[in-house]
């Protein structure tokens, strides 16, 4: 043999790490070689991942708000309404009415300690030469205060409680600092409806954005301004006596409820609603599950398009790629260094995709919260998580990986005599 | 002395399958080849010699017969045990020069050190030692389409020689150059055969190659016609 001496090298082995890396950095120029068509497959998973990141975030926020909410309301309280909860619409219309002579058999129900009628509407209020709309509730003060301050927590952050028998309204957080330019301040006048009432008092936030953009005042003043029949409201709180059960008198209420109606219309159609807070985090909760259902369907179908254009685009890239693959066989890649090359790109192109559509959706989702905090009726809050975020990653990364992984496959399996003889 | 060869074919054959049509490409060829030989197959387009070279190179396998590399079976191979192989012990110089379009010169000559798992530094030294040595030290970061035809079969060569193989094959390596630049070529190759101790087998259809070559086969329709063994002396004087 003749002597080997400048072209000789040792061989040395890396890790397992180190030979990924070096894939990877093919995998990447490979994908920079086709920069417009990779950017635009990114762009397919960028929108599925934007619409799941977006809408599940706010879906999440709405959640997170209603418990919020349900949690501020207290554990024994139960709740009347007229119309049938069964039909979740019920809950945001609340067209329908409690007569007198509902919450006369309320009032009378076993283990009903008191009962607090409450009524809303949205209205125009004009405060210094600005007007927007704001919610008003109507509740009878001189009973109800008690009762709201003891189980409800409401407390006044400046001036005093309204005077029943006067013109006096009390105003939540976000009405008196957010809604009007300039801030409201108490002892001032404000206009609804075209007529004067003076704030008298701000009150401390209740724990939701909706509660404090409410306008608060006395049934008899409420009535009077939006022309509700007196005695009537739109529900009611009941105070259950210490020692009695929720459910059972949650029963009892139902039951007098009913007979009520039967005895008036003659029917018996139940469109009553009695609700703990218990049953009504579970309805709240099961109207979210479905609609957080069809989020995650949706943007799944458009994840899965976005999958299919990464398949697409890697089964070209294998085609214009065949002799490239081939050159690569031919000086000692393995099958598995195929596979995980075209992997990889795959992978990264999920990966990118996902990335984008996070950051595209958690800005989405921003944009409506902060629209939802100047609009008083509708609030939304964003809920976006780690966990929420790391998911979309994960999956993204996954949808790719399976995307690539037919077409890595269909490389790997070249011939690599067929492969270089291609295009020839 | 003789060694045993670094190739051997026993009976080799390769049949393709065309439709209903068989078609043998190869039919029945032995032969050997020493290590260290500067070996040619020279043939009339279609006789087959890309076929035998390729089988030779461990890129296909035969139909019938055997083929020892360095006295082992490789004829019954897996994939993935020949591409284990080929990147081993086999570089090999294409026609059409067959280098990657989107790597410069230097991570041309580095890519089959990385499926040998060769750390980063010591495959830039290498590529570096083995571009300059082909005369290329001024295009180490250029790209092949800002080299010309010569300089990317320049390029191919030092890949080939990359992992430092014991048996380099070269398919037509001056077929897309004209004849000075292909000359260059060959003295590239021979330069590296000589110093280095390579085995190298040659397929060519250039008869001015054969003044490089210890032993010629000349092919015709699957078969070999002729072996001789034209300059051997003349090689070893110098």
């Amino acid at each position: 043999m003749k002597k080997r001496t400048k072209f000789s090298s040792p061989t040395s082995k890396r890790s397992f790490m180190g030979e990924m890396k070096e894939y990877f950095q093919i995998a990447v120029r490979n994908l920079r070689t086709r920069s417009l068509r990779s950017w635009l497959t990114i762009l397919g998973i960028v929108i599925g991942v934007f619409l799941i990141i977006s809408l599940l975030s706010l879906s999440e926020g709405i959640k997170a708000t209603i418990t919020q909410q349900l949690k501020a309301l207290g554990g024994e309280m139960i709740f009347v309404m007229s119309g049938d909860l069964s039909n979740p619409m019920s809950l945001f219309i609340g067209g329908a009415k409690l007569e007198k002579v509902n919450i006369d058999a309320i009032k009378k129900t076993r283990g009903v300690d008191k009962v607090l009628t409450m009524s809303y509407s949205s209205s125009v209020m004009r405060y210094k030469e600005e007007s927007k709309t704001v919610l008003l509730c109507g509740q009878p003060w001189e009973e109800g205060l008690e009762l709201l301050q003891r189980f409800q927590g409401w407390s006044l952050a400046e001036g005093r409680w309204p005077v029943p028998g006067r013109r006096e309204i009390a105003v939540g957080q976000q009405v008196a600092n957010e809604i009007f330019k300039e801030k409201i301040r108490i002892n001032t006048e404000s206009v609804i409806k075209g007529k004067r009432f003076e704030i008298v008092g701000i009150l401390n936030s209740l724990g939701s954005k909706t509660e404090d953009s409410f306008i608060y005042l006395d049934t008899p003043l409420y009535q009077e301004l939006t022309g509700e029949k007196r005695g009537t409201a739109q529900m009611a709180m009941v105070k259950i006596e210490e020692g009695a059960s929720l459910e059972r008198v949650a029963g009892d209420l139902r039951i007098n409820l009913q007979e009520t109606r039967k005895r008036r219309a003659g029917t018996d159609i139940a469109d009553f609603s009695v609700i703990t807070s218990n049953t009504m985090g579970d309805i709240a909760g099961n109207i979210l599950a479905v609609i957080q259902f069809a989020i995650v369907a949706f943007a799944s179908i458009a994840i899965l398009v976005g999958g299919i254009g990464i398949t697409n685009t890697m089964f070209t890239s294998v085609r214009e790629r065949t002799r490239e693959i081939g050159i690569m066989k031919a000086i000692g890649a393995k099958n598995s260094a195929i596979i995980t090359i075209f992997l990889m790109e795959a992978g990264i192109i999920g990966l990118i995709g996902g990335a984008g559509g996070t950051i595209l959706g958690a800005g989405m989702a921003k944009l409506i919260e902060s629209y939802g905090q100047v609009h008083p009726v509708f609030y939304f809050s964003a809920s976006i998580t780690p966990g929420l975020i790391i998911f979309s990653l994960v999956f993204s990364f996954l949808v790719g990986c399976l995307a690539g992984f037919f077409p890595a496959h269909r490389a790997a399996k070249l011939k690599p005599v067929e492969a270089l003889r291609r295009y020839e | 002395m003789i060694q045993a060869p670094i190739i051997k074919l026993e009976d080799v054959w390769k049949v393709y399958q065309l439709g209903k049509v068989e078609l043998a490409a190869i039919r029945g060829i032995s032969l050997e080849v020493a290590p260290g030989a500067f070996f040619t197959i020279m043939g009339p387009s279609g006789s087959g010699k890309s076929t035998l070279l390729n089988m030779i190179g461990a890129l296909d396998s035969p139909t019938k017969g055997k083929i020892f590399l360095k006295g082992k079976d490789i004829s019954k191979l897996t994939e993935n045990q020949l591409s284990q192989l080929r990147g081993k012990t086999i570089g090999f110089v294409f026609q059409e020069f067959n280098i990657l379009p989107n790597l410069t010169a230097l991570e041309n000559v580095m890519l089959p050190m990385i499926f040998q798992g060769k750390s980063e530094s010591e495959r830039k030294k290498r590529a570096k030692e083995l571009l300059i040595s082909v005369g290329l030290e001024d295009r180490i970061f250029h790209l092949p389409a800002e080299l010309s035809a010569g300089e990317r079969q320049r390029v191919a060569i030092a890949r080939a020689f990359a992992n430092d193989p014991e048996l380099v094959i070269a398919d037509e390596p001056t077929g897309n150059l004209d004849s000075v630049t292909g000359k260059k070529i060959m003295e590239i190759l021979t330069d590296f055969h000589q110093k280095a101790g390579k085995t190298i087998v040659v397929v060519t259809h250039d008869p001015n190659i054969a003044n490089y070559s210890e032993e010629i086969v000349n092919i015709k329709d699957g078969q070999i016609v002729v072996n001789h063994k034209p300059n051997f002396h003349l090689w070893k004087q110098r």
